[in-house]
C-alpha cells in the first residue's frame, strides 16, 4: 500500500482525568466508507473533533495527504478537504437554506477561486443532489430534521472535501428516510469522497462501510470488514452486551 | 446576551428591498436640508446623518457580525481628535483629509485592540469594548498635546454648511459600503460568525480575522463622523469626544431601525432622534423618562426593528406574538 491517504496515529485526547480517546490508531484509503461505531460515550464524536480540528489531541497526530493536521485549527482544515456535519445540527437558523449552503461554497477548499454568484450556483447544484431544492429560500430554522440533516450534508458537500465526517446524520430519521440518507452517501462516494461516518444504526452502516472501526470507552477493539468485525465475540460483548451475544448466537444454532 | 436580535423574515441579507428604497429616498431628500433651512433643522439633520454612520458603523459589528460592542464611540472620540489636532498642531483646514486620517487612526486602533479582545465571546466582549472606553477618555484627558482635560477648539476656515454635506457624504458612504459587504463574501462571513461562530470555523470561515475586519470597518465608519462632528462642533474635550450618548444611541437607534439590515441604522437614526427632539421639547424636565420608556417598548414589541413590519411573513402577527407574551 502507498502512503496512507489519512492516518489516525496514537491519538490520544484527555479532558482533564477522562480519557476520552487512548491511543487510537487506524488508516483510512482514499475513496472507502469507513463506518465508526461504538456505545455512547465511546468517543466517536471526541475522535471526530480531533480529526476536523475543533480539537487539538493531547497526543499523537493526524495526517492527511501526508500533512499532519493535529495543530491545523478548524476553518484551515476544511480548506483542505476535511468537511464535517454535526450530531447536533448548526443550521445558520436566519439565514436560507441555499445561503446557508453558499457560505460553504464561499469559503471551502474552492472558495478563492468562486466569487459570491458562482457560489450560489453551486449551492443550487447541491440542493438539488441533496433533495431541498424546493425549499431553497425558507429559513433554515423552518426545516424539519430529516431537512436540516440533509442541509448539513449539503453545507459539508459545499466545501468540496475528499473526505467528508458524517454525525449521526440518520439518527432520528425513519426506515425509509434511511434509505434516502444511504442512497445519498453512496451518490456522494461514487463521486470519490471518501466517507467517515459515525451511526448507532447497525444495519445502515453495515451496508454502506467497506471497513468497520469500533471504539469502546476511548480505545480501538476491532477493525476490519464489516461481517468480520461485528462477529467478533469482542464486540459483541463491548458493543452490544453479553445478553444479546448470547441471544444471538441461540438463534444461529436455532437456524441450523 | 445582548448580541443583536436576528434578522429573520428581514428580506435576506440586506433587508427589505422596498424599506430601502423608501430610506434611500429620504437619504438622497436629506441632502437639501442646508438650502431649506439652514438654522435649527441643519443642526438637526446633520445631528441625525451623525448618528446614522454611527450606527451603521455599529450595525457592521453588532448588527452583522452579531458582536455587541458597548466602546465604539472610542473611534468616533480618536476619530474627532484626529480632526482637531491636525487643525491645532499642523494648522490643516481639509474636511476629506481630516476625515481620511481619522478612519486612518480607527482602523489601526481596531486592529491592535481587536486581536486580543475579539477572542472574548458575548458578555466579556461587551464589558472589554466598555472598558476600553473608559479608559481611552481617561487617557486622552491626560496628554496635554491631546488639549487634555480642557480640549482644543477646532474652527476651520470652510463654511459651515459645508460641514453638513460632508456628514451627508460620509454616512451615504456608509450605506452604500453596508449594502455593497451584505451581499459580498464578506457579509456572509460576518452573518455566518453571528450565527454560530463554531459552523462558521467548520466552514472555512476564520472567525478571528473576519470578527477584526468587521470592527475595523465599523470604526472607519465612527471615526469618519468623528472628524466631521469635531469640525461642525468647533470645539472638542473629553466629555464631548466620548459622550455617553454617542455609546449608547447608536445601539439603540439600531435595534430600533432593524440590527443586519442596510436601511434600519439610518431608519433608528430618523425615529429616535423626532423622538428625541418631540420628547425635549415638550417635556424639558423629564424627556430622558419618556425616551427610556419608548426603547423599552420597542425591545419589549419590536425586538427586531421596525424594519421587520415590511416583512410580509407575519410582521404584525410577531407583534401580536409579543403582545400575547407579555399577556397585555
Amino acid at each position: 500500500m502507498s502512503e496512507a491517504f489519512l492516518s489516525i496515529e496514537n491519538v490520544a485526547m484527555y479532558f482533564g482525568g477522562l480519557h476520552a480517546l487512548d491511543d487510537v490508531s487506524f488508516e483510512v484509503e482514499r475513496g472507502s466508507v469507513l463506518g465508526l461505531i461504538g456505545p455512547n460515550g465511546s468517543g466517536k464524536t471526541t475522535l471526530m473533533n480531533v480529526v476536523s480540528g475543533v480539537y487539538k489531541p493531547t497526543y499523537g497526530n493526524v495526517r492527511f495527504n501526508g500533512k499532519r493536521i493535529a495543530d491545523v485549527p478548524t476553518y484551515a482544515v476544511c480548506r483542505l478537504g476535511i468537511a464535517r456535519t454535526f450530531q447536533v445540527v448548526k443550521p445558520f437558523a436566519n439565514l436560507t437554506v441555499l445561503e446557508n449552503v453558499a457560505v460553504g461554497a464561499m469559503y471551502g477548499r474552492n472558495g478563492n477561486r468562486r466569487g459570491a454568484r458562482a457560489s450560489f450556483e453551486r449551492a443550487r447544484e447541491l440542493l438539488e443532489i441533496v433533495g431541498l431544492a424546493r425549499v431553497a429560500k425558507r429559513n433554515a430554522s423552518d426545516l424539519t430534521i430529516p431537512d436540516r440533516k440533509r442541509l448539513e450534508v449539503a453545507k459539508a458537500l459545499a466545501l468540496d472535501p475528499e473526505v467528508l465526517l458524517l454525525d449521526e446524520v440518520m439518527a432520528g430519521l425513519n426506515a425509509t428516510e434511511v434509505e434516502e440518507a444511504l442512497d445519498l452517501l453512496r451518490t456522494v462516494n461514487s463521486r470519490g469522497v471518501t466517507l467517515i461516518v459515525v451511526e448507532h444504526l447497525m444495519k445502515a452502516i453495515v451496508s454502506i462501510s467497506t471497513t468497520i472501526v469500533v471504539l469502546a470507552e476511548g480505545k480501538k477493539i476491532a477493525e476490519g470488514a464489516p461481517a468480520e468485525v461485528l462477529a467478533s465475540p469482542r464486540v459483541i460483548e463491548a458493543y452490544l452486551g453479553t445478553r444479546y451475544a448470547e441471544r444471538q448466537r441461540a438463534q444461529r444454532e436455532a437456524q441450523a | 446576551m445582548a448580541t443583536a436580535p436576528p434578522n429573520r423574515g428581514l428580506g435576506g441579507i440586506t433587508g427589505n428591498a422596498n424599506a430601502l428604497g423608501v430610506t434611500v429616498a429620504a437619504l438622497v431628500l436629506m441632502a437639501f436640508v442646508p438650502q431649506l433651512h439652514s438654522g435649527y433643522y441643519e443642526n438637526l439633520g446633520r445631528g441625525v446623518l451623525m448618528f446614522a454612520t454611527l450606527s451603521l458603523g455599529w450595525n457592521i459589528i453588532g448588527g452583522y457580525t452579531g458582536y455587541a460592542s458597548f466602546g465604539n464611540v472610542v473611534f468616533f472620540g480618536l476619530g474627532s481628535y484626529t480632526a482637531a489636532v491636525l487643525w491645532q498642531h499642523w494648522h490643516q483646514q481639509s474636511i476629506a483629509l481630516a476625515v481620511v486620517c481619522a478612519m486612518a487612526v480607527g482602523v489601526a486602533f481596531a486592529l491592535v485592540l481587536g486581536i486580543p479582545i475579539l477572542r472574548l465571546r458575548g458578555h466579556y466582549f461587551g464589558i472589554a469594548t466598555l472598558g476600553i472606553a473608559l479608559a481611552t477618555q481617561e487617557i486622552v484627558s491626560n496628554i496635554d498635546w491631546l488639549g487634555a482635560g480642557s480640549g482644543f477648539t477646532v474652527r476651520p476656515l470652510d463654511a459651515y454648511s459645508n460641514y453638513y454635506y460632508a456628514m451627508w457624504i460620509v454616512c451615504a458612504a456608509s450605506m452604500l459600503a453596508t449594502y455593497l459587504i451584505a451581499r459580498s463574501k464578506l457579509g456572509y462571513a460576518f452573518v455566518a460568525i453571528r450565527e454560530n461562530e463554531e459552523a462558521a470555523a467548520v466552514l472555512g470561515v476564520d472567525p478571528t480575522r473576519y470578527k477584526v475586519t468587521a470592527w475595523a470597518i465599523s470604526a472607519a465608519m465612527a471615526a469618519a463622523a468623528g472628524a466631521v462632528f469635531a469640525g461642525a462642533n468647533g470645539f472638542i474635550d473629553p466629555p464631548t469626544a466620548f459622550a455617553l450618548d454617542n455609546n449608547i444611541f447608536p445601539i439603540v437607534m439600531v435595534i430600533l431601525g432593524g440590527a443586519g439590515t442596510v436601511a434600519g441604522p439610518l431608519v433608528g437614526a430618523l425615529i429616535l432622534t423626532a423622538i428625541n427632539e418631540t420628547l425635549w421639547s415638550h417635556f424639558p424636565q423629564i424627556h430622558t423618562l419618556f425616551f427610556g420608556a419608548v426603547i423599552v417598548v420597542v425591545v419589549v414589541f419590536l425586538p427586531r426593528g421596525i424594519l421587520w413590519l415590511f416583512n410580509t411573513r407575519g410582521g404584525w402577527k410577531g407583534i401580536a406574538g409579543s403582545l400575547g407574551a407579555y399577556r397585555v
